[in-house]
């Protein structure tokens, strides 16, 4: 089994110098360019876990978490999409859906599929449609 | 849907066009935000034309991306994207349009030709789509068919003039989109 990546053997400095911006984005994933699960999309919307527990039931006591990983954890308490949460972190999508990765995987945060939208059975959903235009209406 | 409801789900629909066609004022228009701006990194395959040996070179570009988002519900959100204005970027961006409800397509009466690669892209994807024709306040000197012949659109494809800064607007193009979804036919 692979190390994880908050294991100590990345062992980090805890920056206080305040030159986040200046960081290099795939600095602050530690040097991984691609998540470890590839179904975050641009709208899977994500909500922090209020009393994360693991497994067996014991509270989740999170590991290692970078400055960038708390702010996700407080961003979503209210559900965001994958593309709110970059847009507030001002981070690429990419490197975004890496960080939201390791939260999930964790437990601290779940994720939400989108609505599929199965062109293929012939188009979407009426009931989904419908909500959508009523929703629309009232704009 | 079977899923268990846990909070909101999303749908998203893409706001396409030539560039400064006015994707971000319709996104603007109709959302609850204002656009937030987001970026991603998308590698491309390029050619140089001085590459004799014909190795592909990837190159990485930054794109970015405009969206608003409506709430339609507690159990459900609607994110518009509006693509990135360099058809090229977004055609390689597939969770940008993967699984999207469908496109609104805004054309300028006054250079149709820069949203013709949005309306390629959307029939050749199979993506329903409407065409919002952006008039600056609202002045169209041209007939609806000349421009529908201009475009080459279908007579099936909704098409709309009007100005995209007014919500009214933008609230019309994406009902006439999902009209359009509900009357397409099932199965």
């Amino acid at each position: 089994m692979n190390a994880l990546p908050w294991d100590d053997e990345y062992e980090y400095e805890d920056g206080d110098d305040g030159a986040d911006s200046m960081v290099r984005p795939y600095t602050i994933t530690r040097g991984r360019t691609a998540p470890e699960r590839d179904d975050l999309t641009l709208i899977t919307l994500l909500t922090t876990v209020p009393g994360p527990v693991d497994a067996y039931g014991a509270p989740v006591r999170p590991a290692r978490l970078q400055p960038e990983h708390r702010m996700i954890i407080d961003r979503c308490r209210t559900p965001a999409a994958v593309a709110e949460v970059a847009a507030d972190l001002d981070l690429p999508v990419s490197v975004t859906k890496i960080l939201l990765g390791d939260l999930v995987a964790q437990g601290l945060l779940s994720a939400r599929a989108p609505i599929s939208v199965a062109r293929a059975a012939g188009g979407a959903d009426r009931g989904l449609l419908a909500a959508v235009r009523e929703g629309l209406r009232r704009l | 849907m079977t899923t268990t409801p846990v909070g909101a789900a999303a749908v998203k629909i893409l706001i396409a066009g030539g560039f400064g066609v006015g994707k971000t004022t319709l996104v603007g228009s109709v959302s609850e935000v204002a656009p937030l701006r987001t970026e991603e990194y998308l590698t491309t395959a390029s050619v140089g034309v001085d590459d004799l040996s014909g190795v592909d070179q990837k190159t990485t570009t930054t794109v970015a991306l405009d969206f608003g988002r409506i709430t339609v519900s507690p159990e459900l959100v609607v994110y518009l994207f509006g693509t990135p204005g360099q058809e090229r970027f977004w055609f390689m961006w597939n969770d940008l349009v993967n699984g999207a409800l469908g496109g609104v397509v805004i054309a300028d009466t006054r250079r149709l030709e820069t949203s013709f690669a949005s309306i390629d892209f959307f029939e050749s994807r199979g993506i329903p789509f409407v065409v919002a024709i952006n008039c600056f306040h609202g002045v169209n000197t041209r007939s609806d068919a000349e421009i529908r012949a201009a475009l080459d659109l279908d007579p099936h494809v909704p098409m709309l003039v009007g100005d995209v800064r007014e919500r009214s607007f933008g609230r019309d193009a994406l009902l006439a989109l999902v009209d359009h979804l509900m009357a397409m036919p099932v199965g």
